[in-house]
């Protein structure tokens, strides 16, 4: 790896806008500063291997595109790939192969974001591509159009010849009507098809540029290379005119909350109860939190409470999980996933989950219970710095949703600081929330109903075995 | 809170150490357990693999996901502590420990801060010489495992597989379904689980990797604790070498969708194979190298034919084989595979040229380094190192071994093991243009 010797005169003449934080009891202690064009540079120092992880977010999802454009964010995101005034398509992920590294992209509701892994001592050549596609995207109808069909099949595969797929994104549409999140990030088939080339370059007009971008980097580096790096590379590139972000509405109540779907490709029925409830973003104080020791003390596992209860104790589950993802512009949804043990239905495992919810939200969450589920999300603070695409990650999804380094490196004190009444109040919020959905993912029962008959007595005949 | 100002610091960091090659270090504990070891002390954490040679392809046939079910149990309860105390013991530590079933090794791994290590030791070492086997969590698990077995089932890419691995491997214990079937779960009882682990897990056939926070003397001392009580010997049925079917099938399950899925396979190269790194190079040129491969590039990014293709080849103990898979629009099914197989054909007429050679050969020397960034990638690559019989000084000679490979011998592996001829294929949709030899039922229960 190079030294950077650097000089005060020549820092000094560097148009940062500076700012170190070091926090106690943090995650990452990163270095963060911003260039004078807007771009927001966070290192974070990892000298396990002589390796580096960039990655490159910008602040526009799916949620900023407009009516009949559906997809366009995600069809971008294809298209960086395919070429720019200095790149032949391809050529990108084939310099980083050349390396021996890694590269790949995905675009969320908030955010769209491109990863590179590759030895140290190539930061400047990935650097410097990123800051090429950054400002000198070309987007031609001739790699355009089969990109559009590549992406038509990224959908098949995913979504329309997927029974779970089918039913994760009819589950969302139902949950929120007429709002962004509540649509395919992907988009619709007969909107994708109408994208252009035209109309991708348009979106990255008014999209990509410094101003509206993170950039992470994580690895065997020096902040102070870092510094000197970023602004030879991406500091030249000039600001770009965008507009204010249109914030996600609230989202409004589903006409209905029951949705079934049956499938001739499911064998196995599964249980999906899903609630809209505060984000990092939407929360009035710090209920996002609460509900993270909440997600955490229901599910961590083997010991969660409904796992304890559902498939130990009363035998009706074979699996159970939550799933809480707070890091939003909008709302967030509280996900609990349940799989019937063989012999028993979805329907027995419903009652019994709002049986075991009500029941726990009366009588409250055992403090210790709380405090244990605390103490593990806290250590897992320690755990992520055994990763090098996770600043990446953490900082990616809290900067282009809003929030700031200092919330991603407080965020085991705000863990701590939660206490049993807060994850109480969020669970009792969440039994009484009017806006959720119980799904339900069942097998066509048609076809399989003579053989799922067969399969009880037999799995019954050994159980005497003591 | 504290502002620091960068400028004041930042002649004095940047000293920072060239990285150095990893040094892997043998241990021998005092009763004779060896493990490989990375020693690092930057974080306050350790990471552990260990694997049991003798996997899923040790089931009895009548008793097809025993393995599975097996290494599931093993954290259900131990020792002094039953399945939830087991449970709750390693959460308020934040163990992570594992077990799984491998088609030739029992595999786990265990990672713990550097607080928790005597603890995470003592638990590990309980789970594999005290494990309970109780016949609640054996029941519990075995229906667990049928809802699995049932997910699988609405999987494509699932029934292809197996669907063709019965075609290849036949009676071979490679065609078996690492889940088992209905049946075969239901034939399996606790006396199974216990004589299952009770023949398997032993010291001659452990292999062992570390990672972290952990000196050479400390390591070797927590060796013997946790598994200085297993039995000396393992107890194997012997396996035979693979022999592939004459007669090559393609195989048509019908399910409904808008897609199909493709998987293709022929034999390839065993891990000791001299055409080893040859092929490798040779692989990675037609469809390993993701979005740099010629069928990547070919029916992805020309065509749009798919959103991802890739090949690989899966080098196993007792046989190895070259797989490869896509998904493509039902109508379109007949238009793709006419570009798959016309570019393996020239991919086998016409052989690589040197640029692309050069080009694998800075991937494959580039990308090992990059895959150990962390204690548990790092004790990974180590066990993969030990599982695959190469030696300690691998990391240090591989580069080596590919950059001396010739374009002719490139060439050569592609006339040996890419001959497109010799293609086994599933494919599970509604596939139009493409005519199968023999047409199968989706596998249900």
């Amino acid at each position: 790896m190079r030294c950077s010797f650097l000089q005060r005169s020549f820092l000094l003449a560097l148009l940062f806008a500076l700012l170190t934080l070091q926090a106690h009891a943090a995650v990452f202690y990163p270095t963060s500063f911003t260039l004078s064009n807007g771009l927001q540079v966070i290192v974070v120092p990892n000298h396990l291997s002589p390796a580096v992880n960039q990655m490159v977010w910008y602040k526009v999802g799916s949620s900023d595109e407009v009516p009949g454009k559906l997809g366009l964010a995600h069809y971008l995101e294809h298209l960086m790939f395919r070429g720019t005034s200095n790149m032949a398509p391809g050529e990108f992920s084939k310099m980083i192969a050349a390396q021996g590294g890694e590269d790949n992209a995905f675009t969320s509701y908030d955010y769209t974001s491109y990863h590179e892994t590759v030895a140290a001592d190539r930061l400047p050549m990935i650097m410097q591509m990123e800051a090429d596609r950054m400002q000198n995207l070309q987007i031609m109808p001739e790699t355009a159009t089969p990109e559009l069909s590549v992406v038509m099949n990224e959908r098949q595969q995913r979504t329309d010849n997927n029974p779970e797929g089918r039913f994760g994104e009819k589950l969302r549409h139902i949950l929120l009507p007429h709002h962004p999140y509540g649509v395919p990030v992907i988009g619709w088939k007969p909107e994708i098809e109408q994208l252009t080339a035209a109309k991708a370059a348009e979106f990255y007009k008014q999209h990509y540029a410094p101003n509206n971008a993170v950039v992470i980097i994580s690895g065997d580096v020096t902040p102070e290379e870092v510094m000197r790096l970023a602004a030879a590379i991406y500091g030249p590139i000039p600001r770009g005119d965008i507009a204010p972000r249109k914030p996600v509405p609230p989202a409004t109540n589903p006409k209905r909350h029951r949705f079934v779907m049956t499938d001739i490709g499911v064998e196995q029925a599964q249980l999906e109860f899903t609630a809209v409830v505060p984000s990092y973003s939407t929360q009035k104080n710090t209920e996002a939190y609460a509900y993270e020791v909440l997600s955490e003390a229901l599910d961590g596992g083997e010991v969660g409470l409904l796992y304890r209860r559902l498939a130990v104790e009363q035998g009706l589950a074979s699996g159970v999980e939550t799933n809480y993802d707070p890091d939003a512009r909008g709302d967030a949804l509280f996900v609990i996933a349940l799989t019937p043990q063989p012999g028993k239905t979805p329907q027995q495992l419903e009652k019994a989950l709002q049986d075991q919810l009500q029941g726990i939200a009366q009588n409250g969450l055992d403090a210790k219970l709380v405090e244990a589920a605390k103490q593990r999300l806290e250590r897992t603070a320690i755990f992520a710095r055994d990763s090098l695409m996770m600043p990446g990650y953490a900082f990616g999804m809290a900067l282009t949703t809003g929030h700031s380094v200092n919330d991603v490196e407080e965020w085991p004190d705000r863990i701590e600081r939660v206490t049993a009444d807060d994850v109480n109040a969020a669970l009792r919020d969440l039994v009484a929330n009017p806006h959720n959905l119980m799904a339900m993912l069942l097998p066509d029962s048609k076809a399989t109903a003579a053989q799922r008959e067969a399969v009880r007595p037999m799995l019954n005949r050994d159980m005497g075995i003591r | 809170m504290k502002h620091l100002l960068l400028i004041s610091v930042a002649v004095f960091l940047c000293a920072v150490a060239p990285a150095q090659a990893t040094e892997i270090k043998e241990i021998i504990s005092p009763k004779g357990i060896k493990a490989w070891l990375v020693e690092d002390h930057k974080l306050p954490l350790i990471s552990m693999q260990f694997a049991f040679r003798g996997g899923v392809e040790r089931d009895p046939a009548d008793k097809q996901g025993l393995a599975n079910l097996t290494m599931n149990l093993m954290t259900e309860g131990a020792g002094p502590y039953d399945a939830a105390a087991f449970q709750q013991q390693l959460a308020d530590h934040s163990v992570a420990l594992k077990f799984e079933a491998g088609r030739d090794a029992l595999e786990g791994s265990i990672k713990a801060l550097s607080q928790d290590k005597d603890t995470a030791f003592d638990l590990l070492h309980l789970a594999v010489t005290q494990p309970h086997f109780d016949a609640v969590e054996f029941s519990r698990h075995r229906d667990q495992q049928l809802s699995a077995l049932r997910t699988m089932f609405g999987n494509p890419e699932w029934q292809g597989r197996y669907a063709l691995f019965q075609n290849v491997f036949g009676k071979h214990p490679y065609g078996a379904r690492r889940l088992g079937s209905t049946q075969t779960l239901a034939n399996i009882t606790r006396a199974d689980v216990k004589s299952f682990a009770a023949s398997h897990l032993a010291r001659d056939n452990l292999v062992l990797s570390v990672a972290g926070d952990i000196s050479p003397r400390e390591l070797g001392v927590a060796l013997d604790k946790i598994f200085g009580g297993l039995p000396k010997h393992a107890k194997f049925v012997p396996i035979s070498e693979v022999v592939w079917p004459h007669d090559k099938a393609v195989i048509l399950l019908p399910r409904e969708g808008t897609q199909t899925n493709l998987l293709f396979a022929m034999p390839g190269p065993k891990r000791d194979d001299k055409d080893w790194y040859a092929a490798e190079i040779a692989n990675y040129i037609l469809g390993g190298g993701g979005f740099s491969s010629r069928l990547m590039q070919d029916v992805r990014d020309k065509k749009g034919l798919t959103y991802g293709i890739n090949m690989g080849i899966s080098p196993m103990e007792h046989g190895s084989l070259i797989l490869g898979e896509a998904a493509t629009d039902n109508p379109k099914t007949g238009q793709a595979w006419e570009v798959i197989s016309d570019t393996m054909r020239r991919f086998y007429d016409d052989g690589v040229s040197e640029k692309e050679v050069d080009g694998a050969k800075d991937y494959l020397t580039g990308a090992l380094p990059l895959a150990m960034t962390s204690t548990d990638k790092i004790s990974e690559v180590l066990e993969g190192i030990q599982l695959e019989h190469l030696s300690r000084d691998y990391l240090d000679r591989r580069n080596d071994l590919l950059r001396k490979v010739t374009v002719e011998q490139v060439n050569q592996a592609v006339r040996r093991w890419f001959n497109p001829d010799g293609l086994f294929i599933s494919m599970v949709g509604k596939p139009e243009g493409m005519a199968p030899t023999q047409t199968e039922d989706l596998v249900r229960y």
